[in-house]
Order: structure tokens, then C-alpha cells, then sequence
């Protein structure tokens, strides 16, 4: 679930931010009203909303795990395009400059200028994004989705041991994310290019 | 279907967001303050405590937390017998983590040169600290704080699973009540950001306009 959504977001997230610096007014107010509604209220409510609301709004009749999966999608793709939006108005407007003065065109400049070095500078904060959407994926719960949380309350519910279980629950979450954050510090290291480190 | 007196109804639900909210900020905050500062300073090598603290709170789910609390140890901490308080201990503990990294990265910011000035105008560290450092660096804090409160009213859903009657538990009620699907999920989210927008967009505009006043960067 997690990584679905992230990909989803990753993909949505980029999009909205070239579409918020580079895009027009209307596509700049379509996107900043996106990203107000998914930052602005809970998970939980547009996980409801989701699963109940727009079955009963479009006729379209979807299960607990692709509706959970889409609404992930879209709230870490509204998170993900501030992380990008700052990191590409990182690169500054001389590279631009510099890159149409070559003759590149602007989906070259795009390719070749600026997301290499912002997809580099996004690596830490996109880092908490993952650790941030890695635990809400908790709020499936109340879709009734299997995750662990849901797993360990109704193991807890069984064996009448509630402490141990989400004690035990506990350790697996804080041992996935620890590990994870680990290795997102090591990319971050390998892909670094030395001398060029801008703070956002 | 979705009348008048359905939104009414809903509206119950805003104190206890609020209510769980609020409390757990002012927790985080008085928990996040001393953190910052032991991890700073480090007394008597109690900055591990801290370091350990704080990445706990970041590594699990809050909803786990409450889970924990409120099942878990309600036989040992009597508090946790009550739904509200479990939810609300666990988003301020929670909260503290997140507060204390907003502090530390406010105190940073003032910088070093200052706690030298301070101390060769013949105050002591925790003097400097107290009178020199600490309120510019709380207006600094201020934006972050602000985003903090409004990431505590979206997460106070989380008690909804452990069955605190508030704004996300109302909704699904009317939800089950009217067998209106659209609205009582969408007034709720539409609520929620009416609430975590002035309140995060006031403190940041405190902050940007205190700087100005005090001339901070």
C-alpha cells in the first residue's frame, strides 16, 4: 500500500508541480485547490469519503483496497508536490537562461537541466514523506483493510494480550521505518554531486 | 438525506477535535520545550534519552499508540480507561517529538555568535539562553508550530477508531443515520480544513510579522 501510493503520488506530484511553477492561472488554481483539500483535512475522512461517497456519486462500484489505494495516491501526491515545487524552484532561473541561450528546448531543459539536480535535492524531504505515508497507511483501518494495525487488533481481540501484540506491532513499524530511512540516506549519499548542495 | 439538522448534529463533534487537539498541543508543547533543550545541551549525557524519544514517535503509527494505550495499558494507567484521554496522550506525546525538532531547529537558527556575546556580557549559559536565545527562538518556531496544530486537528480523526465522538465518528454516524454517502464525509473534510487553515496561516503570518518587528531573518 505504501509504495503504491507513493509511486502514485510520485508521478502526481511532479505533475502538479511543474503544472503550479511552469503551468498556467487556471492550472495553477485547479492545482492549489487539490493540494488545499488533501492537506487540509484528515486521511481518515477522504478515505471514507473515497470508499462511500464517490461509489454513491458515480455509479462506480470499487473495493476497500483500490479505494484506499487511490485516495494514498492522490493525498501523497498533494505532500509530494510541495517537496518538488521546492526543489525545482531550487535550480535557479540563470540554469534556465543558460540552457535556452544553448538552444535546448524546454522539455530538454526540463530532462536534462533541472529535474537531475531537483530530484537530487528532493531526496530528504520526500524521505519523511515516505516515513509520513508509511505509518497513516495505519488509517486503512477503518476501510477494514488487512494492514498490520488492522492484523494486530484483531490478533489482540483473540489472545486477550493487547499489550504485547501492539507492543510487538510497534517494533515492526519503528524497524521498517529506522531501515528505511537508513537506506534513503544512503542514496541520498551516492547520488550526491559534491559542491552542489542547496538548501531548500 | 442530508438536512440542516444533520449538519447541526454534526457540529457536535468540533469541540472534542478541538478539544483533543488543543490539549495534546499544549502536552507536546510542554513535553517539546525540555526535550529541545536536553538535546541541545545534553546534561549528564541525556541527549541519548532524547535521540531515543524522538525517533520512537517518528518510527510507529500514532493510531498504534492510542491502540496501545487505550487496550493495551488501560489495566496498568488507569487514565487510559478513558477513549479521549488515550487519544489525547498519544498525539501530545507524539506532538512533543515533533515540537522539541521544531524548537532545536529555532534555537539553531539564532546561532552561536549570540549565546558568546551573552556570556562575555557576563551572563551565564542558561541566563543567555533564557533571556537571549529562547524568545527569538520561539518566534522562529512559530510557522512550524502552526503547522503542528493543524497536523494534530487532521490526526484527532484517529480516535474516531477508538470511538471518541468526534467531527470524523459524527460524520459517519449521520453517514449511517441518513444513508447519505456524499455529504457528511465532505462537510466534515470541508470543516476540517475551515479549521487548520486560519489557525496555521495565523501563526505564520505572527511569525513573518514579529521577525519583521525584531528584525530577524
Amino acid at each position: 500500500m505504501t509504495f503504491l501510493g507513493l509511486a502514485g503520488g510520485f508521478v502526481l506530484g511532479i505533475l502538479s508541480a511543474l503544472g503550479d511553477v511552469y503551468g498556467t492561472k487556471l492550472m495553477k488554481v485547479i492545482i492549489a485547490g487539490y493540494v488545499e483539500f488533501f492537506r487540509g483535512s484528515p486521511l481518515i475522512v477522504q478515505l471514507l469519503f473515497f470508499y462511500f461517497s464517490i461509489p454513491a456519486l458515480t455509479g462506480l462500484n470499487w473495493d476497500a483496497f483500490t479505494a484506499g489505494a487511490v485516495t494514498l495516491m492522490l493525498n501523497s501526491g498533494a505532500y509530494q508536490k510541495g517537496y518538488f515545487k521546492g526543489a525545482i524552484e531550487a535550480v535557479f532561473k540563470d540554469q534556465l537562461m543558460a540552457a535556452k541561450s544553448l538552444g535546448m528546448t524546454f522539455r530538454q531543459t526540463l530532462r536534462h537541466v533541472v529535474l537531475p539536480q531537483a530530484l537530487r535535492i528532493v531526496i530528504p524531504p520526500w524521505t519523511n514523506e515516505y516515513i509520513s505515508l508509511g505509518l497513516s497507511t495505519s488509517a486503512l483501518i477503518v476501510l477494514g483493510i488487512r494492514e498490520l494495525t488492522n492484523i494486530s487488533k484483531s490478533i489482540a481481540a483473540q489472545t486477550f494480550r493487547p499489550l504485547e501484540v501492539y507492543l510487538f506491532a510497534s517494533a515492526i513499524y519503528f524497524i521498517w521505518i529506522t531501515v528505511s530511512m537508513k537506506v534513503f540516506d544512503w542514496i541520498y549519499e551516492r547520488v550526491r554531486i559534491p559542491g552542489l548542495e542547496v538548501n531548500i | 438525506m442530508f438536512t440542516l439538522e444533520n449538519f447541526l448534529f454534526l457540529l457536535q463533534g468540533v469541540p472534542n477535535t478541538l478539544a483533543i487537539s488543543f490539549l495534546s498541543f499544549a502536552l507536546g508543547f510542554a513535553l517539546g520545550i525540555p526535550t529541545a533543550i536536553v538535546k541541545q545541551f545534553s546534561p549528564y549525557g541525556l541527549g541519548h534519552v532524547a535521540d531515543a524519544y524522538i525517533s520512537v514517535m517518528r518510527g510507529i503509527p500514532v493510531l498504534v499508540i492510542m491502540l496501545l494505550f487505550h487496550f493495551g495499558m488501560a489495566g496498568i494507567i488507569p487514565v487510559f480507561k478513558s477513549a479521549f484521554l488515550s487519544a489525547t496522550f498519544a498525539l501530545g506525546l507524539r506532538s512533543g517529538a515533533f515540537q522539541s525538532q521544531i524548537f532545536r531547529g529555532a534555537i539553531n537558527s539564532v546561532g552561536r555568535q549570540q549565546m558568546m556575546a551573552a556570556t562575555s556580557l557576563g551572563m551565564n549559559r542558561w541566563q543567555a539562553f533564557r533571556y537571549v536565545i529562547l524568545p527569538q527562538a520561539f518566534i522562529v518556531a512559530l510557522p512550524g508550530l502552526g503547522s503542528e496544530i493543524a497536523l494534530l486537528i487532521k490526526d484527532s480523526s484517529y480516535a474516531f477508531v477508538l470511538g471518541v465522538l468526534e467531527l470524523t465518528k459524527y460524520s459517519d454516524i449521520v453517514r449511517k443515520a441518513t444513508r447519505s454517502f456524499l455529504y457528511p464525509y465532505l462537510i466534515a473534510a470541508i470543516l476540517y480544513i475551515l479549521i487548520t487553515f486560519p489557525v496555521a496561516n495565523y501563526l505564520d503570518r505572527l511569525g513573518s510579522r514579529l521577525k519583521t518587528k525584531y528584525g530577524l531573518r
